[in-house]
């Protein structure tokens, strides 16, 4: 055997002996834009996941830089008039407001005061993922730095992007995984006994989907009474989310048992003497774990898109948290568009997001399809 | 014919036990809202300077017949609102509900369903072109763009055109009718008017339907045209656009129809934001307001009860007009 069948032979081998986890895997990777989607993706889970140390200060009031509101980005730079220096450094700026100013405002920018980059530098304290710390991974020597300019109160928006997606991340996995069980269990009930029972959770699953569900969120949220504390509020929203997602991932559940309980391989189980329990933990579950990873991860773009329609409507979070709904409700004022166009920043990564999410999303699907695949 | 008057019955059956689920559901919504009528009413009395007390406010609760249990009251509402159209008063504005709604609720519909028409006379022809090309190119930027309608919030498209609008017209375009015409009757120049303003919730609303409909059109012509009878079909000498609509574009287009209602559903759940923005004195400005605002939990759940029914009776429209056309449908009479 010469050695370039040997490696066919092997490559064949792996095909054959692959787990299912591998052959979506192999699929998935030939996909560029969903390759892409996901490098997004993850790039967006880790700025979300280290947000407190990534971002350089506090995203609340507590952050804020009392001489620098509704300021513009500040981007580092190497080089300019008086030479080059190989740390990036920003410039220092003073601020004007007076009688010649018509009490507006004014930021003059000092060419000669030059603020250098640093990194690691210490700053407000916090806590991420249970550990506290107070080191940011980036910082100015003197005053602050601001990469995507300031809110009116002075927030750093790009302190609070972070933390924005982290949030808008968090409540729609918490949303997700409520809907998830909600389905499993009753699509799982429709979908395991059929019949009558079937029908009547179906009826009942359509009604629920037919109510527009965003009309449905606001009436929800319309009863969170003010006097809740910001997490109360994060967790009524999460669950909200989740109630009312379930109906579409119920109906899927429902339609792969009805059909994967009549397989032959479940017969042949039942017939090799193994009990319900064991046949559903081993056989029915495996079938069909990949299609709903898959179903969880389209919808969640529509979890997330609902908590920023909600929050932006002022029903949903508010502005102590920061969430992405919460950064585009600030973006609405007349001002806003005509002086301060730094604020739509988070839009960028709103947009960037939910596009990384569908297009993963859509390549797992064309990946978990095993007749998907032609030629 | 029997066959299909059946299939009429059973489907007009099943919309009506939907509709009495979803009054059910909203009537729910209704109660859980902290505080009732009678409180409102007294609390109004108090800030005119009369004192209330606990008893005044069970004497008015049984006045407004609120005592009764709750199974007793939803029927109460849902005999109100199916068999006289009537869906009680606000009690926080003290105004007849309909008397409020007035026109706002059809001009809301007919803004989502122009928008929804919008959309499908635009990703119908293209959906099919693009599921029938073998252009890499075109196919990927149809995808995007239609990613994009997905992931473009509508609101900041209308921010943006406002921006536009305002910054080269010095007009922004905002609310439904100019001033002279706001509080008119109708008339030719009131419509004209609001034709003249109405395009624009309604591009905005059709703009993120259109890249759905894209999406549903292209994946369905793809099922299609690999199908053994689009061979057969090209087998026989048939080719381009007779082909395409002739054979794979019928079959695509049976669960496009049905889908309508639901792609209503979605259109409405986009109206109160775009309203908000746009300043539409319409049914989905009504209902954030209702919401956010005052609490009303009437008028909240008479929209929301309005707009449900509204999709209940699109889908049992196109149900009935499939089952017209495509006689497998009346067979499978309960299975969707």
């Amino acid at each position: 055997m010469t050695q370039t069948d040997a490696v066919e032979t092997r490559r064949k081998e792996a095909y054959f002996t692959a787990s299912q986890g591998q052959l979506i895997w192999a699929r998935f990777r030939r996909n560029r834009s969903a390759m892409i989607g996901g490098a997004v993706l993850i790039l967006l889970v880790f700025m979300g996941l280290f947000a407190p140390f990534l971002s350089p200060y506090d995203p609340t009031v507590a952050g804020r830089n009392p001489d620098y509101t509704n300021g513009a980005p500040q981007i580092p730079r190497f080089c300019d008039d008086q030479g080059c220096s190989a740390r990036p450094f920003i410039y220092g700026v003073t601020r004007e407001r007076s009688i010649e100013t018509n009490f507006r405002w004014v930021t003059e920018i000092d060419t000669d005061d030059r603020r250098y980059l640093q990194v690691f530098v210490e700053g407000d304290s916090y806590r991420m993922l249970g550990i506290r710390g107070d080191i940011h991974l980036f910082g100015v020597d003197e005053g602050k730095i601001h990469l995507f300019g300031t809110d009116a109160a002075g927030k750093d928006i790009f302190s609070r992007t972070l933390h924005a997606i982290n949030t808008s991340l968090a409540v729609g996995t918490l949303g997700v995984l409520i809907s998830f069980v909600m389905a499993l269990v009753i699509g799982g009930i429709a979908g395991y006994f059929g019949g009558v029972i079937d029908g009547v959770v179906q009826m009942i699953t359509d009604a629920v989907r037919t109510v527009p569900a965003i009309p449905l969120f606001m009436a929800m949220a319309a009863f969170v009474p003010d006097t809740w504390s910001a997490e109360t509020r994060f967790f009524f929203i999460s669950i909200i989310l989740g109630l009312i997602g379930w109906p579409t991932l119920a109906r899927r559940v429902r339609t792969h048992l009805l059909v994967e309980r009549n397989q032959e391989y479940v017969l042949a189980a039942r017939l090799a003497g193994a009990r319900p329990g064991h046949v559903i933990r081993r056989h029915l579950l495996p079938s069909f774990t990949s299609y709903i990873i898959v179903d969880l991860v389209i919808s969640f773009p529509y979890m997330v898109l609902s908590e920023t329609a909600l929050s932006f409507i002022g029903l949903g979070l508010k502005d102590p948290v920061n969430s992405l709904g919460v950064m585009l409700q600030n973006t609405t004022s007349a001002d806003v568009l005509l002086n301060y166009q730094w604020y739509f920043i988070p839009v960028l990564f709103f947009m960037a997001l939910v596009m990384a999410f569908v297009f993963v999303g859509d390549g797992l699907r064309d990946a978990a399809d095993p007749y998907g695949e032609r030629g | 014919m029997l066959q299909f008057l059946q299939f009429t019955l059973i489907r007009a059956a099943m919309a009506l036990f939907t509709l009495f689920m979803v009054s059910l559901i909203v009537f729910t919504l209704m109660e859980l809202v902290p505080g009732n009528c009678a409180e409102r009413y007294l609390a109004f009395k108090n800030t005119q300077g009369a004192s209330i007390t606990v008893e005044d406010i069970a004497a008015e609760e049984r006045r407004l017949g609120l005592d009764r249990p709750f199974l007793v009251r939803w029927g109460d509402w849902v005999s109100d609102v199916f068999l006289r159209g009537e869906f009680g008063d606000s009690c926080i504005l003290r105004l007849d509900i309909n008397d409020l709604l007035g026109d706002k609720f059809l001009i809301s519909l007919g803004i989502c369903l122009t928008a929804l028409l919008l959309a499908y006379l635009i990703a119908v022809p293209v959906g099919i072109i693009a599921a029938s090309s073998r252009n890499a190119v075109l196919n990927g930027t149809l995808r995007f763009v239609s990613y994009l309608g997905l992931a473009m919030p509508n609101f900041l498209l209308a921010l943006i055109i406002m921006l536009v609008s305002t910054v080269m017209f010095g007009d922004s375009l905002t609310g439904l009718f100019s001033n002279e015409f706001r509080d008119a009757e109708w008339s030719w120049a009131r419509v004209q008017d609001f034709l003249s303003r109405a395009w624009l919730p309604v591009f905005i609303l059709g703009w993120s339907a259109t890249a759905f409909a894209l999406q549903t059109v292209r994946a369905l012509m793809l099922d299609e045209n690999d199908k053994l009878y689009v061979t057969a079909a090209r087998a026989r000498g048939l080719y381009g656009r007779r082909l395409l609509w002739r054979y794979p574009a019928r079959h695509a287009l049976g669960p496009i129809v049905n889908s309508l209602g639901f792609d209503l559903n979605r259109v409405f759940n986009e109206l109160p934001i775009v309203a908000a923005i746009l300043t539409l004195t319409e049914a989905g400005a009504l209902l954030l307001d209702a919401l956010a605002k005052s609490n009303d939990q009437q008028l909240a759940g008479a929209i929301i009860f309005l707009l449900t029914a509204s999709i209940v009776t699109l889908n049992f429209v196109t149900d009935i007009a499939l089952a017209a056309v495509d006689p497998r449908v009346r067979k499978s009479v309960v299975g969707g």
